[in-house]
Parts: C-alpha cells; structure tokens; sequence
C-alpha cells in the first residue's frame, strides 16, 4: 500500500482534493465557498486524468520531427477529456454564480440556511 | 445500413439544433417548433421500435464512421427505442397539459427560452438513452442537470431559486462522482464504450487483480447516478423543486428527468460491469437498503405534507425507492419490475401533477388541503383523473401501479434472502401510500357549499381535459394489458447482454 | 356469459351514470329530481336482481381477459357462490327500498345511489368470480366502492371512520395479495376448487411455510369479516353509515370475507390445514371473537354499535363453523351466511325506521317504543328471537349444525369448548337483543300513555322489513337453503 500511494502520488493527491472539494460543496453553507468547493472537486478529476494520460518521457502526439512511432507520444484523449471536462465544469460553475447572483440580490445573504429560514417566514 | 438507423442520431440532432432555433423565435412558433420536434422524435422511435421488433436484433451506430475503439457510438435496441418513445409521449403530454398555465406562471417575454430548456432536456434525455460511450454520456448527464435546473428556475419565485440551487448543488455532487468513477474506469480498462469496456472488466474479473478499484469505481457510478435521481437520503432539493416549479416542469422533471439517469444506470449494469459481476458485489445490497428506506420514509414525509404539489413530490421519493429495491434484488425480474415501474411511475406521476393544477386552479390557486375541499366537483376532470392517478399509486387492480407491484412481489418471492424484507415493506408501503393518497381523494370529493371558488366546465378546458384523458388511458392501458411491454422489456434486456 | 357479465356491468354502469349525471352535484336536489332518481334506482336494482337470478342457473364459466398470461379475469357460478348471490339480490333491493324511503332526509342522494349499485355490481363479481386474482381485483373495488356509503354524512366522525375502514382493508387485502403471491407459485392454476390446488410437491418441500402463509391470508381475509385481532374497524364504520347502508354493510359486505375465507380454504384444501396448528389458532381467534362481540354488545348503548357488535360476534360464528372444517360444521356456517344475513338486515332497517321516525340511537331512550311501532318491533322481536337460535328460525338450524359439526370433529379440547361459547353467547345474545323488545312493549308503570302517538314507518319501510324478517323464519321452516348447502358441500 505504501510504497504505492508513493509511486502514484499524483493520483493520491488528486483523490485526496477531490475529496475536499466534495465535502466543501455539501457541507458549506456559504454559496461561493461551495462553488469554489465544486472547482476543487472538478480539477481535482482532471488532475486525476492528467496523471494517468502522462508517461514519462514521451510527448503530446503532434508529428514535428518526422517521429512516427507510438512509442514516441503519448495518448491523447485523457486530454481530450479533460479538455471537455473543462468546458462543462466552466458552464456549471457560471450557472451556479448566476443562481448565487439572484439569490443574493433578493435576500442579501450568501448563506442557504439563512435564505431557507426567510423562505419559511414569507410561508410561501 | 438501413436508412432507419439514422433515426437515434437524428432525432437527438434535431432536438438540440431545434433548441438552438427556438432562441430566435418568438413565443408561439417556439411552442409549434417545440411540440412538433417531440412529435417527430416520438414517430422516429415508435418506427425505429417497429424495425427492431422485426429485426429483433439491436444495432450499434458509428457516429463518423471511426470503428470501435476510436469513434463514438450510438446503440438502439428495443428498450432504447421504446424509452424514447416513451418520455416523447409522456413529455407531450406533460407540455400539453400545463400549457394553459404558462402564462401565468413564465415571463412573456422568456417563453420561448422555457421551449429551448425543453427541447435540450429532450435531447439529452434521449442521448442518455442511446448512447453508447461514457464519457458523451456524462457530458449529457451535465446538459440535464443544466436544462432541468433551468426548468425550476424558470418561474422566477424565491423558493424556485433556492430549490434550483439545492438542485444544482446536490447534482453536482452526482456527478462528479460520477466522472471520477468513470475516470477510475477508464484508468483501469483503457476504453470509453461500452462494449470494450466490458470486455476488459470481464478479462480483470478472471485475472483477480484491481478488483477493490474496480469495484470503487462501480460504486462511485452508482451512488452519483443514485443522488442524482433521488434516492432517498439524497432527496432533500426534491419537494421544493418539484412543488415550486411550473405545472409541467413538475411533470417532466418527477417522471422524465430522474428516470434518465435510472436508465443509464440500468446502462451501466448491463452494458459496462455486466450483470451478473454487478450482482456479485456488495453495492446491490446497499441499493436495495436504501431503496426499501425511500419507500417507507418517502411516504411519512408525503403523509406529514400539507400542501398538494409537495406531497406528490415526496411520493416520487418513495416510487424512486421502489425502482432500486427491483435493481436490488439482483435478478433479471427484479429489473424487469424496476423497468416497468419507471414506465408506470412516469405515467401516474405526470398524471398526478398535471391532475394536481386542475384542483388548485379552481381553489383559489391556493394548494393547502383544507382549499381544496371539494374542488373534485369544481373540475370534474381533474378530480376523476386524480382519482385515477391515487388509485393507480396505492395498486388497485387494473391500474398500472398494481402491475409494477404484482411484478415486484412475483421478483421478490425468487429471491432467498430479500423476500420478507421486500414484501412486507411493499405491504408497507401501499398502505402508507393509501393513507395520504385517499386522504386527498376523499378531502377533493367532500362536500364544501360555501367554497368562495367557482367551478370549471369542460368548455373551458378542452386541451387539457384530453391531456388528462389521454393519461388516465394510459394508466388503464399499462394495467389491464401489461403484457406486450413486459414483453418488450425482456426482449430489449436480453439486447442489453 | 352475457347474463354473468349483465349482472356485473349493468349495476356498475348505472351507477356510474347517477354519479355523473347531475351537472352540478352540490346544489340540492329538487322534488322532481328526486323522483327521477329514484325511478333509475329502482328500476335498476330490479332488472340487476332478474339478471343475477337468471346468472344464478349460468353453467359455464368465461374468461373475460388476460391480465398476464397466466392471470385471467375469470368469472364462473358455483355452488357456494350462489348462496352468496342469493343472499346479496335479497337483501340489496329490499335495502335499496327501504332507503328510498330513510334517504329523504340525507343530503346527496344520487351519490348514495350511485355507490349503492356499485357495490350491487362488485359484490356480484365477487360471488361469480372463479379464481383468485379475479376475487382480488373486486375485494378491493368493493373496499372502495363500499367506502362512500360509509362516509356518507360527511362529517368528521364518519370520514374519520371511512378511512379506519379503508385502512384495516387495504391491510387486509394486502395479507391476501401476499399469500396469493405463494399460492400463484405452489399451484397449477389459482382456479378455485374445494379440495386443495397445491402442487404435492410445494407441500412435501415447505409445508411449514404454506401454513403461515395460509394463517396471514385467513388472517387477512379475516379484517373483512371482523375477525379478532383486526375487528376495531367493523364497529366504528357500520354504525355512521345511513342504517340501510349499514343494513348491506353488516348483512351483505362483511361475508365477502367468510366468502373469502372459504374459498382461501378450498385453495389450500381442508386436508392439508386439518389438525395443523393452523386450525386451532383459528379456532381459538373465532371462540375469542364470538365471546368478546357479544360481550361488548352487551355493554354497549347505543343500537346501531350494538348490532354492529353483533355482527362481529355472529360472523365468528361462522368463521368457526369453517374452521372446525367438516361438512355438518360447513353446512351450519353456509346456513347461518344466509340467516345472518336476513336477520341483521331487517335488525338494521327496523333501527333506521326508529332512528328515522323518533330520532332516538340509545337503547334506553326507547321504552314504550313497540308502542309506537308496534309491527317494526314485532319485526325486530323476530329476528332477535332468530339471532338468539330460538326454533323455528333459521338461526337455530345452523347453530345446532354448527354445534354438531364441532362435537363431531373430535377435535380436542375445542370440539367440546365451542358448543359451549356459542351457547354462552347466545344468551349474551338475548340479553342484549330482548331488553329492547321488553322495555320496548312493557314500559313499566310509569309510563304515560297519554303522550303516546302511532309512528309505525311508511309502506316502503314495512315491506322491505316485513319481507326480510319473514324470510329469517322461512329459512328455518323451509330449509331449502340446507339443500343448497349441502350441495355447496358435496359439489354436486
């Protein structure tokens, strides 16, 4: 277990961000601590992807030097994914602010919990 | 290839290109571009079941033409195709029979964004049914939650927000465990379709190596698709979103939008882990658990309800529970009752929404229950098809419901172990869901002469008196000849494999 | 076939067509309108009772449609079926003719109606249906079409007790359905027959188990038929309901569970229960629920909860005739179906026609009261001297089979105890039943005649009473119900 954590410390750490992330979005109750908690949960996969798309020593499959071997590069669609990841963890994160925004601007508080209590006082 | 196999890809272009259109028209065409679209998606998978009914053989679809492993894919069998047809049809009506109310409930101006939500919604629903790669499926996991978050909001009142919020939040969650476990998979297997996926989990199966991460990754998938449909410790955003929105968000969010990602769990069973390796594991038995729980404290809290709307949200807790006690159970009956169930549900509950407006439109507006004394006679027809709707929840004869449970029941009797569990809680359970189901029947059916409320003609309401007929057809279609779709099930199951 | 299915659909459809047929159903109706509706009713309770006489000589069963493959809606007439039928076109229309009378003052008349022949209809479905999931389906409809009559006056008291009713149904239905789940997978067909459908095999490899499940689905069945521990709900919901409803209620709707029960047993075979541990918690739930409905109707003051906790302890009666399991004990229990049934509806009308006329519930309001009725008394002295078991009535024919059937049996300890119950409780019987017809025509010195006044019921009351009542006598002099029975019995 050990010496494994050690070799694949960049999974570890991607695991162990991914968990603070996660409990950040559940447990916070400050809506932009939460969002930033989604982010940290997010890169926290793509770190993950990253990690594993890498073999040391060889390069991003672009042909510059004429080097057709697979040997030479490495596979591209862990990127890829990230990639994609990115754009939909970008679009979520700008809904989420956009909510936050409304809520905001019609209960001045960032807190859910706050704004569920003044929910239940207006009774409707 | 047969020109007919278009059909999956076309018809989730043509729902996403024509949510695209809808921004650019006014209100009314977006609302004729909108039904339309659902309407030719609906004929394109009632054609598309036809053809494989006759073919009886599924078909896989290279989107580009790249060969596996590289391109993305799109798979139709029969259980894809009838899905499809199925949310069409149920999304028909759900839009038709809330019309009436959009006025007053969604911004002139902001109408035809409410036809594009709709229309993404429909198309990554339907992805989500048909495809065949997991990475293309968790980026239409994302559009859902996008378009359904959007569908609560939409009716701009303090509690929508918040519960889109919740929504969004506790989604989120779902699916970021559910990237990570599909990340973890990846890792392991090296591949991204379904197909080649199982082949590899098969081959790490046998070898006996990277078995915990296997089965962390299988459980990470799970319980992310399970938060996000609801189950029932994670169902707290549920009542408010489904209480607060409007009339057909409720019914197309309670019947479509968590059943999507149940079928893609299904999916995942079937198509990536297999079967019988996701039976070996321990993670069934969790899901039955926690099923038998939503059934049970589901039906408490829509006891404890006082307001309408929110205590047919609670009871979908409860329904969703019933649908993972079948995936629980661990055998093919087991999931052809769940299957069943998602059909019966989707119908009663859009049914009992939709039936739900009509009763508080004609008290005032108002959804407590002591308004809505009497309002059965105030709209005849909201108050039969809730009628219907209860008797279908609580399982009388001939009605859907009571199919799923005899089916449930039937499942349940094979399995050792889970047997009494199972039967005793679904004894449980029906009896709960009487006592809040009838509760609200015989409080819509008393006798109110000084209600300050004036009733409603069929004239008024020809739309949606046909909506809710069609419905309450429905309903009595599932139940009384259940058959041919248990049938169907089996046959598109046995397509999974 | 179409005779069957005539004497099923046509009631419910004329029920279903009173129910809609007011365009606003909250305003009151009119003097004309009521007229209308109580042709319709009236003429349709007659033509449905023609049609199940003539379904009554039916031979052939149908298949109506599949609900699954090997779950059709079936429907055929057997013997005990009939009995069953006989008692319910007996006692309906006479009920449904009374009530044209008692309704007057009730508001929603046409709703009344219109469950009213709902309930005509699944009852009949439930004497004609020919195995268990069709049986099932109209329990339920049944729990839910008789549920209205329940509720009728609306007030809180009444839903209240309308869904303690639904509940302690469902519940019970809910037994059953679990039991037929295990017999749907241990028999060949859920066809009912009278001598055991379980596979040989299913027995041999866990019969211990086909024992409890037949103990939860006579247990189940049981909730209708106001078996102890599940009896709470009978006195409570029959009582609030208008008195001719709770004349069908308590005569009529109830032994849908002693029909339920038996056909439970023929499914299980009497063979296969005897002597089993089965029989005597049966045995022993039955005595208890005989003892203490009889008990608590002694105590109890007011009329309509007295007769309702009579019908408790007479449907044990029953229930113990059909556990003791031998055919003298069978024909007893099928004959006091039809006995009880007769009595206690005109016990019931005769107390709508007092609640009706003099507005007095409590036994001890209604001294002198055979003075002022006279012929709706001599009517309920009647039936109380049949309830009792005082020959020449029908109640003292199946209580002395039932007596013989349980000396007979050999059955230890309980053969013995049994006879010994029911003769106890016969006397609580006359105890809570003859005070009434003693203070009733013997007021006692103090009583002021002066103030008495004629209030014997109208026409449309008397007959129904006078009809049932004579009918209660007939059986006992007449017992050509015991050839039905016994036929019921031997299958012939």
């Amino acid at each position: 277990m050990g010496p494994n954590l050690f070799t694949n410390y960049g999974e570890a750490v991607s695991a162990i961000l991914f968990c603070i992330g996660f409990t950040n979005l559940l447990l916070q109750t400050n809506l932009i601590k939460k969002i930033i908690g989604l982010n940290i949960m997010d890169s926290a996969i793509y770190l993950f992807l990253a990690e594993k798309g890498y073999i040391a020593g060889r390069v991003a499959p672009i042909v510059v030097n004429g080097v057709t071997s697979t040997e030479a590069y490495i596979n591209p669609i862990p990127s890829g994914l990230v990639l994609t990841g990115i754009v939909v963890s970008v679009s979520v994160t700008a809904l989420m602010l956009s909510l936050t925004i409304r809520l905001y601007t019609r209960y001045h508080t960032l807190d859910l919990d706050e704004i569920s209590t003044q929910l239940k006082k207006e009774g409707k | 290839m047969n020109f007919i196999c278009n059909f999956p890809f076309f018809s989730i272009l043509l729902s996403l290109f024509s949510g695209t259109i809808c921004s650019v028209l006014p209100a009314k065409a977006a609302k004729v571009v909108n039904r339309v679209v659902i309407i030719a998606v609906g004929l394109m998978s009632a054609v598309l079941l036809l053809y494989l009914l006759a073919t009886g053989e599924s078909f896989i679809y290279w989107m580009g033409h790249f060969p596996a492993p590289w391109g993305n894919e799109i798979r139709a069998g029969v259980l894809e195709a009838g899905m499809a047809l199925f949310f069409c049809i149920i999304m028909y009506l759900s839009m038709a029979g809330g019309a009436h109310k959009l006025p007053g409930e969604v911004v002139e101006s902001k109408h035809n964004l409410y036809y594009i939500l709709v229309n993404l919604l429909l198309s990554s629903l339907l992805a989500l049914v048909y495809t065949n790669d997991m990475f293309t499926a968790y980026v239409f996991v994302e559009i859902n939650t996008i378009s359904a978050c959007g569908l609560i909001m939409i009716r701009q009142v303090g509690r929508t927000i918040e519960a889109a919020v919740r929504y969004m939040i506790m989604s989120l969650l779902g699916s970021g465990l559910l990237l990570f476990g599909l990340c973890i998979m990846y890792d392991l297997t090296g591949h991204l379709l379904m197909s080649n996926i199982k082949e590899s989990v098969g081959l790490i199966m046998a070898s006996g190596e990277y078995q915990i991460p296997l089965i962390v990754s299988v459980a990470l998938m799970c319980i992310g698709l399970c938060i996000k449909s609801a189950l029932f410790p994670f169902h707290a955003w549920l009542p408010d979103a489904y209480g607060y929105s409007t009339v057909s968000s409720a019914a197309i969010l309670s019947s479509l939008v968590s059943k999507g990602y149940i079928f893609l769990l299904i999916k995942i069973i079937y198509r990536v882990i297999g079967f019988d390796i996701f039976n070996s594991t321990r993670i069934i038995d969790v899901l039955f658990v926690f099923g038998l729980m939503g059934m049970i404290f589901g039906s408490l809290s829509a006891i404890r309800e006082n307001d309408i709307r929110r205590m047919i949200a609670f009871s979908s807790v409860a329904q969703i529970g019933y649908i993972y006690m079948g995936f629980g159970m661990g055998t093919q009956a087991g999931m052809v009752a769940s299957i069943f169930h998602i059909l019966s549900h989707a119908a009663t509950k859009s049914l009992l929404f939709i039936a739900a407006i009509g009763l508080t439109d004609v008290s005032g507006g108002s959804r407590k229950f002591i308004d809505l004394t009497g309002a059965a006679y105030r709209n005849k027809w909201a108050g039969a098809a809730f009628t219907v709707g209860s008797l279908s929840m609580v399982g009388i004869p001939l009605f859907s419901g009571f199919i799923s449970k005899l089916l449930f029941a039937q499942a349940a009797v094979q399995v050792e172990g889970k047997m009494l569990a199972s039967l005793i809680v679904l004894g449980i359970s029906t009896v709960l869901n009487a006592v809040y189901f009838m509760k609200t029947v015989i409080r819509i059916y008393a006798y109110a002469p000084d209600a300050p409320y004036k009733g409603i003609t069929f004239r008024d309401m020809k739309a949606y008196a046909v909506v809710l007929v069609c419905f309450i057809l429905l309903n009595v279609i599932l139940g009384v000849s259940s058959q041919p779709v248990v049938d169907m099930i089996g046959q598109g199951l046995a397509m999974f494999a | 076939m179409y005779l069957i299915l005539s004497s099923i659909l046509f009631p419910i459809l004329a029920g279903l067509f009173l129910l809609v047929r007011h365009r606003t159903p909250l305003s009151g109706e009119t003097p004309t309108d009521r007229k209308s509706l109580i042709a319709l009713t009236g003429c349709s309770l007659i033509i449905t009772a023609i049609f199940v006489i003539a379904a009554l000589f039916a031979e052939n069963g149908f298949t109506l449609f599949y609900l699954t493959p090997s779950l059709p809606i079936y429907f055929r007439v057997d013997s005990v079926g009939r009995i069953f039928s006989l008692l319910a076109v007996i006692v309906i229309p006479c009920a449904g003719f009374f009530s044209f009378a008692y309704m007057k003052h009730e508001e929603h008349e046409s709703r009344y109606y219109g469950f009213y022949l709902l309930v005509f209809g699944v009852l009949n479905a439930l004497c004609f249906a020919g195995n268990l999931i069709t049986f099932y389906l109209f329990f339920e409809l049944l729990t839910l079409s008789s549920m209205p009559l329940v509720l009728h006056n609306g007030s809180k008291e009444a839903v209240m007790a309308g869904l303690k009713y639904l509940f302690y149904s469902l519940c019970g239905a809910y037994a059953a359905l679990f039991g037929i789940y295990f017999l749907y997978r241990n028999c060949d067909s859920l066809t009912f027959t009278m001598d055991g459908a379980l596979r040989a095999s299913a027995i041999a490899e866990h019969g211990g188990f086909l024992l409890v499940v037949a103990f939860v689905m006579l247990l189940g069945f049981g909730v209708k038929a106001g078996m102890f521990p599940m009896h709470a709900w009978l006195p409570t919901a029959h009582p609030v309901a208008p008195a001719p409803a709770s004349a069908v209620l308590s005569a009529v709707i109830v032994k849908a569970g002693v029909l339920a029960t038996i056909r439970v047993l023929g499914m299980f075979g009497t063979d296969f229960l005897k002597g089993t541990w089965v029989q005597t918690a049966w045995l022993c739930l039955t005595l208890i629920t005989v003892f203490m409905g009889s008990l608590l109707a002694y105590r109890e003051p007011v009329l309509k909860k007295r007769l309702a906790y009579s019908t408790v302890s007479q449907l044990s009666y029953i229930l113990f005739g059909l556990a003791v399991m031998n055919e003298t004990s069978f024909t007893g229990a099928l004959l006091h179906v039809l006995a009880h049934g007769f009595i206690k509806a005109a016990l019931f009308l005769c107390a709508g026609a007092i609640i009706y006329k003099t507005g007095k519930t409590r036994v001890e309001e209604m001294r002198g009261i055979g003075k002022e009725m006279p012929v709706t008394m001599w009517c309920f002295t009647v039936a109380s001297l049949g309830l009792i078991g005082i020959p020449p009535t029908g109640g003292f024919l199946s209580k002395w089979f039932l007596a013989l059937g349980s000396l007979k049996s050999g059955i230890p300890v309980f053969g013995v105890l049994g006879p010994v119950i029911l003769l106890v409780s016969a006397l609580l019987t006359a105890g809570y039943l003859l005070p009434l017809t003693i203070h009733g025509f013997f007021p006692g010195a103090d009583y002021d005649y002066n103030r008495l006044q004629k209030k014997e019921p109208c026409k449309l009351m008397r007959v129904p009473i006078l009809m049932l009542t004579a009918l209660s006598v007939l059986a006992g002099i007449f017992p050509f119900a015991i050839f039905l029975a016994y036929f019921a019995v031997t299958g012939r």
